[in-house]
């Protein structure tokens, strides 16, 4: 059975990279690629003569060159007889580049793919930017002339898990300060200035009860991944990364049921992360640690749960009383997070599989999980009706 | 069909921030809510109710379906306050929307009217109404 490894990562910081159009010196999104596969084929010692697939995630609108990965093909001069091809699926497109990298590796049609994508929006106001999003996460004759914006279903969620299970604001905004404590040992992090629980909660609403430091800054980035099959990463005699398990599951609905359901057991990560273990033959109390697509906080107490990283009801609580820190029962987000690192929407995934990377071959430096064997990704779109789960694990 | 409630309509003096669109299909739908009345798809073969109204059930994917009445009457989910919002809705900030559970067992996401006073808060009891804007209407709830 053929499986893949994560041997080569680059990216560099989250933050403002896009300039406005009038300014007389702009930011080339493929010049900043190409110098990013240069640099993650460096780290994994591997030759451009064996690149065989490029799985490339679908740029913003903003990014003026289109096709984007048949592009970058000519602009690095690399012929394939792997796919080339972008990724899409709103806050899950990196991760299926990611994915559809993986896949062309197990197919056999390569024994090295590139996974790269390049988020860059800063140069657009959140007002302008959130005229085209609210088409993304509603039905746009049904939902969004209401007045629906992507995070306020998440808003939603926070409301009904307080409602049902007694969490408090405190208790979900503590994740947010996890995650900036996490950001502030990550040189990749956005936002990496430590803050307090009074000020996480002092922060102005934007969607209640979720304040400005529990929703997704907005930020630009670039990542690019070298993913290899098994028997090249042991050829190369590097500490690699093994995709040893994967689970997909999309629950056939888009924001809402209109069948009422449970909206907060995110029935998607609870189906995708069991394919997942099952295919790893591990457990949840196996994992050393686990970095999750969340752009709210509560999007990462609910799909922590659904993970079975803590019991249903008691993941606000359990983030609380520390145990998803650095150093505590199983850490999350040791990146800082969607909320800290950043989150470039369609780059944001790859950093989750750069940070995991870089905790299983030990290269984490302050924020390392000690004799880190085993980590999780989660990936998600809508309220989490999709979800895109990884294990993966740490050969050295 | 006796016992279905017409719905309260509220005249909003200007046009809708994000205006639908109506097609062949769905016009019945907005015709009836301009009149105060709810009505959504039920499928001819398997009795299930859509929403949105669909022109296929998605359940049994049976191609025939009928226009059937909805009570007006439900109980709210969930709910939230948006304070930043896109650019076509800047001038309505902030602004009330929710998750409510008709009745009949649908599940709907739509703007909430506030009553002066009173909060929302998720299991409380509401009822749908139409905002008839200048160019057509849209459906809300309020707290009952």
């Amino acid at each position: 059975m053929r499986r893949a490894a994560i041997l080569g990562t680059a990216a560099v910081p989250v933050r403002k990279y896009q300039r406005k159009a009038s300014e007389p010196i702009q930011t080339v999104e493929h010049e900043m690629i190409a110098r990013l596969v240069v640099e993650a084929m460096q780290d994994a010692q591997v030759e451009k003569s064996e690149v065989n697939a490029i799985v490339c995630a679908h740029p913003r609108p903003y990014t003026k060159q289109k096709y984007f990965s048949t592009f970058m093909a000519h602009y690095l001069r690399l012929p394939c007889s792997g796919v080339v091809m972008e990724t899409m699926g709103n806050g899950m497109t990196a991760a299926l580049a990611f994915d559809k990298a993986c896949d062309e590796i197990l197919l056999g049609r390569a024994e090295v793919a590139l996974a790269f994508g390049v988020n860059m929006e800063m140069s657009v106001t959140s007002a302008e930017h959130m005229k085209d999003s609210v088409r993304a996460t509603g039905d746009v004759d049904f939902h969004s002339p209401s007045g629906l914006i992507p995070i306020s279903w998440y808003a939603m969620d926070a409301v009904r898990y307080m409602h049902e299970y007694g969490a408090t604001r405190a208790q979900l905004a503590s994740v947010a300060v996890k995650n900036r404590a996490h950001a502030a040992l990550n040189p990749l992090a956005q936002y990496r200035a430590p803050i307090t629980l009074d000020e996480v909660l002092a922060q102005r609403p934007i969607v209640e009860p979720l304040g400005l430091y529990e929703v997704p800054p907005r930020g630009d980035g670039a990542a690019c991944l070298v993913i290899v099959s098994e028997a090249r990463a042991k050829a190369s005699g590097l500490p690699y990364v093994l995709v040893r398990g994967r689970g997909f599951f999309h629950e056939g609905a888009h924001q809402i049921s209109e069948v009422p359901n449970d909206m907060i057991r995110f029935v998607a990560a609870e189906t995708a992360g069991r394919l997942a273990y099952e295919a790893a033959g591990i457990g949840p109390g196996d994992l050393d640690l686990a970095e999750l697509y969340a752009p709210c906080t509560i999007v990462e107490v609910l799909a922590g749960e659904a993970l079975g990283l803590a019991p249903r009801g008691q993941g606000a609580a359990a983030a609380a009383a520390g145990e998803t820190r650095l150093g505590g029962r199983i850490p999350i987000s040791t990146s800082g997070g969607l909320t800290s690192r950043g989150h470039p929407s369609y780059a944001t995934p790859l950093y989750g599989m750069v940070e995991l990377a870089e905790q299983l071959r030990g290269r984490a430096g302050a924020r390392q999980v000690e004799d880190a064997e085993l980590g999780l990704s989660s990936n998600e779109l809508g309220n989490y009706n999709a979800a895109l789960v990884h294990v993966l694990e740490a050969r050295r | 069909m006796s016992g279905i409630e017409e719905m309260e309509r509220i005249d909003v003096d200007r046009v809708r921030s994000y205006p639908p669109r109506t097609s062949e299909f769905t016009q019945p739908f907005w015709e009836a809510l301009a009149a105060g009345r709810l009505q959504t798809t039920r499928c001819a073969a398997c009795g299930a109710l859509s929403f949105p109204p669909k022109p296929v059930c998605p359940h049994c994917w049976h191609g025939e379906v009928r226009w059937t009445p909805l009570q007006p009457l439900g109980r709210l989910y969930s709910w939230t306050r948006v304070h930043a919002g896109p650019e076509m809705f800047a001038a309505e900030l902030p602004y009330e929307v929710g998750i409510v559970d008709l009745d009949a067992g649908l599940r709907l996401a739509l703007r909430l009217v506030a009553v002066p006073g009173r909060e929302f808060a998720p299991d409380m009891p509401v009822r749908l109404v139409v905002l008839r804007f200048r160019d057509g209407p849209l459906l809300a709830a309020m707290l009952r």
